[in-house]
This record gives C-alpha cells, sequence and structure tokens, in this order.
C-alpha cells in the first residue's frame, strides 16, 4: 500500500507559517531578531527567548521558492561574488532586497543581531557585511580543529563528549558562549536562567531521542515505511525550534506517524527494489527529485543526513550543561563533513538501513567527499557523484541528472539487488 | 655572485635548498617557524606548481579546492619535496585545513603512499582573549609535541630573535621595492622573502644583511606601480606576467610577500608568539573586509602604488569579497578585480 502524506510533516509546515507570521509581528513591535548559522548553539537564545531565524533555513525557503538567482544577482550588483558559499550569501541577498516584502512569507526581517561561526575562507565575511548594516551587530564564533580523534563519534557523543571532542576545542567553545550569554544580556537586556536552559537542554535531548527511534524504525522497516522528501520537513521544521515543548512533541509525532505506518504496512514505494542513501545537503530546489526513481525502478531514498544526524549528533548528556553545549557545536561539522568522523558515519548509517546504493551530492565545495565515496564502495556499496549546489539552481539539469543516476541504478545497483 | 642573485637561485630551485635533516614540510604563513627553529629542525614551507599535473590532488581534494593545495598534495604525493621529516599545517585558509585532513586520512585508509606524518597548529584569529588562550594552548601542545619527536630541549627566545631579525630585515628589503624607483622588482622581492622559507634563518639573515648592503648597486625599475591585492602566490609565475608587461608590483597584501614580515614576537614567550600568530596578517582568508580594507588602503598608500589590482584564484573564495571596500578605500586609484584567474596565470587584458 502507498502512503498518504505525512501529516506530522503537514503540521509542522503549518506551524512554521504561523510561527514566522508571529516572529514579525514580535520584530514589528521592537522585539530583538537573532539571524544565526545553523552551527550557533541556538539553544542560547531559546532559554533568553530572544527570536531567531536559520540563515540556511531561510535560504532552503529562498530555494524552494525557485528565488535562489534573484537574491544570488542582488549579491552580484553590489560587487559581491555570487558564485561562492550560496548557502550563506543567498540570504545576505535579502538584505540587499529593495522590496523585502516581496521575499518568501512576507519577506525576513531585518535582523538586530548575527551570530556565526568563523568555517571556512568566507562565512565570516559574509557575517561581517551583516554586521555592516545600520543597526545590525556581528558577533563571531571560533571554528576550531583538532589533530586526532576517535574514529566512532556516534557512539561517545551522547556521554563521553568531552573524549570525542577534546578538551581544548570545549574551553574555547565554553569560553566564547559564556561571553556570548554576557553580550546578548547587555544588548537586549533579557536574563539568562541556568533553569530554564536546563529545560530547554532537556527539551532538546528528548526530542532527538524520539528523532533516534524513527531513524532506528525506518533503517529496519522494508519496504521503507516513507521516502526522505517526506521526512525533512517532519524533522527539520522542529529541529529548527529544538528546545521547546512543541518541538519535542511534534518529534514524537513524527515517530508515531512511522510507528503507524509501519504497522498497517505501509510502503513510500511498494515495489521497493533499492534502498538509496543521499548525502549532501537538501536539494531544496527540487524536492520532488527523491521520489523520481520510485516508480520506474523500485529505488527509493530511504536516508538524508537530517534525521540521522538528529539521531547521533545532538545528544548531549552529563556535565556543566553550557560545556555540554559546546560539545554539541564545537565539531559538529566534523560529524558530516571530516574524515575520519564523516567517512565512517555514513558507512555506518549505510549498513544500519540496509542500503543498496548511494547518491553523493559533490558541490564546488567538496569537503571530504572523496573519503566519503571511498569509504562507502570499499563496504561495497556503490555510489554515484553528481555535481550541482544545493540552494543555487543555475546550472542544474534536472533531466541529466535522472539520466545518469536511471543508468546507474539499472546498471550498477539494481542487478546486485536480485 | 650578488646577494639578489644567490637569494634568487635558491628561490628558483627550493626543492634543492630544502635538505639536510630532519626537514619539516609546513604549509601556511600560521605555522609558528620559531618552534621548529628552537627544535633544531628545518622548516620548509611548501609550495605548488602551477605547470605541474594535479590530477592526484584533485582526486582527493575535489577540483573546487584552492589549486595550490592540490598541487601541494600532487607534490607531496610524488616526492617532489624530497625527504620530509613530517609536514606541519596551519588553518591559514580552508585549502590548508582540507589538506591536513586529507594526509591524515590517507595515512589511515592508504597508508601504502608512505607519505609523512601530518600535524595540524590550529590557529586561530578572532581578536579575543578566548582565542589567545586557545592559541597558546595549541602552541604548548605542539611545543611538547616537538620535544618527543626530537629530544631537544627548545631555545625559543633565540628563535624567535632570529625570525624577527629575519622580519626586520625583510621589512627593510621591501622598502627598496616602495623607492622611488624601485631597487627591486616584486618578482626580485617575491624571491628574496620566499628563499627565506626553505633556508635555514640563519643564512637566510646572511643573505638579507649582504642584500642591503649591496643596496646602492642595484639597478632601478621603472613601470606602472601597482598594488597587488588578493590570492597569496607560492610562485612567481602572475608576478613575470605583470610586469614583462610594464607593471612593477610595489607592494602585495599576501603572505608570500610583504605580510610575511609585518608583525613581530617582541618578547621570547610562547604567550607573545601565540599572539604574533593569532593576530597575523590581514589576509583575505582569515581577515575581516574591514580589517583588510584599512590594510590594503594604507599599504598601497605607504607603496605609492599607482593602481590597485585584485587577483583572485579560481578556487580562492575569500578574495573578491574583500574587493568593493577595498576599492572604495582607495578613491584615488583606479581599480580593477581579476576573478576566477587560474594558478600561475593572469589575464592581463582585465588591467589595461
Amino acid at each position: 500500500m502507498r502512503t498518504r502524506s505525512l501529516a506530522s510533516a503537514a503540521a509542522a509546515g503549518r506551524y512554521q507559517r504561523e510561527w514566522f507570521a508571529g516572529l514579525r509581528e514580535r520584530v514589528a513591535a521592537g522585539e530583538p531578531l537573532a539571524l544565526v548559522n545553523a552551527d550557533v548553539p541556538q539553544e542560547i537564545f531559546r532559554a533568553m527567548d530572544i527570536p531567531y531565524v536559520v540563515s540556511q533555513w531561510w535560504a532552503s525557503l529562498v530555494a524552494a521558492k525557485q528565488r535562489s538567482a534573484h537574491y544570488l544577482e542582488l549579491v552580484r550588483e553590489r560587487g559581491y561574488p555570487d558564485y561562492t558559499e550560496q548557502y550563506n550569501s543567498l540570504t545576505l541577498g535579502a538584505a540587499f532586497d529593495p522590496e523585502p516584502e516581496n521575499g518568501p512569507w512576507g519577506g525576513l526581517p531585518a535582523p538586530s543581531l548575527v551570530v556565526a561561526d568563523a568555517t571556512g575562507d568566507v562565512t565570516r565575511k559574509i557575517f561581517d557585511l551583516w554586521g555592516e548594516r545600520p543597526g545590525t551587530t556581528f558577533y563571531a564564533l571560533e571554528s576550531a580543529a583538532e589533530n586526532e580523534v576517535p574514529v566512532n563519534w556516534w557512539d561517545l557523543m551522547p556521554h563521553r563528549w568531552e573524549e570525542a571532542v577534546g578538551t581544548a576545542r570545549l574551553d574555547l567553545l565554553t569560553a566564547e558562549l559564556e561571553n556570548l550569554i554576557r553580550f546578548l544580556e547587555t544588548t537586549t537586556g533579557r536574563v539568562f536562567s541556568e533553569t530554564r536552559f536546563r529545560e530547554v537542554m532537556a527539551l532538546v535531548n528528548e526530542q532527538e531521542e524520539w528523532n533516534r527511534r524513527a531513524r532506528d524504525l525506518i533503517a529496519r522497516t522494508r519496504p521503507v515505511p516513507l521516502d526522505v522528501s517526506e521526512g525533512i520537513p517532519a524533522v527539520m521544521v522542529p529541529q529548527w525550534h529544538r528546545g521547546t515543548e512543541w518541538g519535542r512533541d511534534a518529534a514524537r509525532s513524527f515517530y508515531e506517524e512511522v510507528r503507524d505506518r509501519v504497522a498497517a504496512g505501509e510502503a513510500a514505494c511498494p515495489g521497493e527494489r533499492a534502498r538509496l542513501m543521499w548525502i549532501g545537503r537538501g536539494l531544496w530546489y527540487d524536492m520532488d527529485f527523491y521520489q523520481r526513481f520510485q516508480d520506474e525502478y523500485g529505488a527509493v531514498f530511504v536516508w538524508s543526513m537530517y534525521l540521522a544526524v538528529a539521531a547521533d549528533g545532538y545528544l548531549r548528556y552529563g556535565g556543566d550543561p553550557l560545556r555540554a553545549l559546546a560539545a554539541r557545536f564545537a565539531a559538529f561539522g566534523d560529524q558530516l563533513y571530516t574524515p575520519p568522523w564523516s567517512a565512517e558515519w555514513y558507512v555506518k548509517e549505510a549498513r544500519l538501513h540496509g542500503v543498496d546504493g548511494v547518491v553523493h551530492l559533490v558541490s564546488d565545495d567538496p569537503r571530504g567527499s572523496y573519503f566519503t565515496t571511498r569509504a562507502l564502495e570499499t563496504a561495497g556499496i556503490p555510489v554515484i557523484e553528481i555535481e550541482a549546489d544545493n540552494v543555487d539552481a543555475r546550472g542544474y539539469d534536472p533531466d541529466s541528472v535522472a539520466t545518469s543516476i536511471g543508468t546507474w541504478l539499472t546498471e550498477t545497483v539494481l542487478p546486485r539487488t536480485r | 655572485m650578488t646577494a639578489l642573485a644567490e637569494l634568487t637561485r635558491i628561490y628558483t630551485d627550493r626543492a634543492a635548498a630544502a635538505r639536510g635533516g630532519p626537514v619539516y614540510g609546513y604549509v601556511g604563513a600560521d605555522v609558528p617557524v620559531e618552534q621548529l627553529t628552537a627544535a633544531g629542525v628545518l622548516p620548509v614551507r611548501l609550495w605548488g606548481d602551477p605547470a605541474g599535473d594535479t590530477a592526484p590532488g584533485d582526486r582527493y581534494l575535489g577540483k573546487g579546492l584552492d589549486p595550490v593545495a592540490r598541487s601541494v598534495l600532487t607534490r607531496l604525493l610524488a616526492g617532489a619535496y624530497g625527504t620530509l621529516d613530517r609536514v606541519v599545517v596551519s588553518r591559514d585558509c580552508e585549502a590548508s585545513l582540507r589538506l591536513f585532513y586529507a594526509l591524515r586520512e590517507l595515512r589511515r585508509v592508504e597508508p601504502e603512499l608512505d607519505l609523512p606524518e601530518p600535524y595540524l597548529v590550529d590557529v586561530l584569529h578572532l581578536p579575543h582573549r578566548t582565542t589567545t588562550r586557545y592559541v597558546r594552548a595549541r602552541l604548548e601542545q605542539f611545543r611538547d609535541r616537538l620535544h618527543d619527536w626530537t629530544g631537544t630541549t627548545a631555545d625559543l627566545p633565540g628563535a624567535i630573535a632570529r625570525h624577527d631579525e629575519q622580519r626586520r630585515l625583510l621589512a627593510e628589503a621591501a622598502e627598496l621595492r616602495r623607492a622611488v624607483p624601485a631597487r627591486l622588482t616584486g618578482t626580485e622581492f617575491l624571491a628574496v622573502a620566499g628563499a627565506g622559507t626553505v633556508l635555514p634563518v640563519t643564512e637566510h639573515l646572511d643573505l638579507l644583511r649582504r642584500l642591503l648592503a649591496e643596496a646602492a648597486d642595484l639597478p632601478e625599475h621603472t613601470g606602472r606601480r601597482i598594488f597587488l591585492t588578493g590570492s597569496g602566490h607560492d610562485t612567481p609565475e602572475v608576478y613575470r606576467a605583470l610586469e614583462g608587461a610594464g607593471h612593477l608590483v610595489v607592494g602585495e597584501d599576501h603572505d608570500w610577500g610583504d605580510l610575511l614580515h609585518l608583525r613581530q614576537v617582541g618578547t621570547g614567550t610562547l604567550t607573545a608568539l601565540a599572539e604574533r600568530y593569532q593576530h597575523n596578517g590581514p589576509t583575505a582568508q582569515r581577515a575581516t573586509t574591514r580589517a583588510r580594507a584599512a590594510h590594503t588602503a594604507a599599504a598601497a598608500r605607504a607603496c605609492r602604488a599607482e593602481a590597485l589590482v585584485g587577483y583572485a584564484r579560481r578556487g580562492d573564495e575569500a578574495p573578491p569579497w574583500d574587493f568593493p571596500a577595498q576599492r572604495a578605500a582607495l578613491p584615488e586609484l583606479p581599480a580593477a578585480l581579476l576573478e576566477r584567474q587560474e594558478y600561475g596565470r593572469i589575464d592581463l587584458e582585465g588591467i589595461r
């Protein structure tokens, strides 16, 4: 039986719209607004009740509305490159928009604070430009690296995060977060309550535990009860609201809906022949892509990083809660992009989900992609790499990509599944 | 042979100069070479080859990354630097960090490649005390690791003093090129500075002193005086092309050139060393656009530049973000940005 649309995803979408309308009202009434990078410890803002928008979420929304080219053109018009780090520069384009109210959902209000970590060579510059806008202050966090790391981070992170991340990085980010709290208290007048913060941290762990249950259930269920395009909004909208009761409950609803589907024998692709893994950021401007291979090939995307990293990447128990929060983010990107962590985790997840093939998005920013592909192929799992940017649709040829994947499925993946 | 000829000879064949052991290759100007000198090892800064094949490096790092890093990895795989005991990598740019990760992972999963052991010195740059403490902790770890590797008790104050003297003499040499008329070309200055990245510091000091003593005999150079901003130049091809077309590179803001000598350590302590490297720059890849614009404007004026040329290599993503503010900070100069240039090449049509 083919599945219906996911109620939890629809509910998350409705909630997000209402939340954003409310956010616009709050900002219009004079409340502060923070624009933050995805790897910024948002739990502090949650605990202090400072409204925030995640830069990458906004970029995904713009891309989904097919407005990427417009905002990148605005970046270009000001003399800045439109071909680097589009995931963040696209949101900067919103700041340059002479008609911001025409943006998605009424447009992004002007932030009073922007907070980002100094990843790469460009992120800090993009947020610097935000900080030069009148009424906006940029607060930068470092992005640190480690010489030697234990491979099995997913085993260590929940309770032995100090061992996984390393003391030097945790000392640094914890100190930076102490300073961030003081900065926010001073500039917004809001109070940081340790009690409230502990509640937020507990809610996040509860939410991610529900995601972990959902991930484990999906991994072991054949045929898979939902594909990734259904699951991503049901995971990511609550993820941007983590630390709230709504976020925790939405994650539970998602799990329960998956459980009910499994109990009812519902399948995303009833004739499931091949289980696929999508490695890379979401292809926001072409979410239909993820269902394109079901009818013709019986190939269904059972895995994306969004649910999997929710399941493995966020849980932090014990210790000082601010240090635990630092442990959530001091090496967050390494979990996804830095070998050996990334490569070994993808193999672990591919095996857990019984994956037959991997479609690997390789952008101009190929973070550790060779080692990811190599590790999967060494584990006996076929990989096809496709080159595209996940928010910049210019240069993306859906038919060409689909043809390549169709050939790969026919010639490489499906013969192995018989 | 004049000191300039000797420095140029050494720079032209850097691989030949980087001999004698132990030799540690290093990547990026954020590696505190003082610690390597203090430990009794020869620090040799690794450079790429624009004319060489980068296919192996492309394979491991991907084609989107700065080709310098891809070339350095290719050359490491080919043994082009001779015997390197280890490779010390800094976080001077994202490409260097990715290079470190690739080296570390290749040692783990493809040990048959026999790559030298890499070590990351994670020097960060935000101008805050939290960062200073972190960098100092990393330099302490590096000091201890060097001790484990070499068994030597380091003379850090002595090494800092020698490298500070090297920077002071390089700054004097830079004045020869800033003079009107210039006594050094940009290509020559690149060689004067670059020779010091493969020589023992004492040998470089001797040559710099001789160069300055011979300054009155250096020929005069004329040309359109340009200040070059943007990507770093680990090899001389772009400078040669510019100066072959009638330009004279009188200054730059990358760390194979003037940024190499800009900041002294001063005090012979690990904390002072940490602060020197934390505040190193301002490079395109690590500084704010505002800091870059202020520095570029001041440096271009000090060089009495007649034009500002921005050069951004394909894959080096930071420089184009700086350029609008740099141009605005120098309203009196004509300015042009050359984007997505191929490694070792320059589209001169863009600045005619």
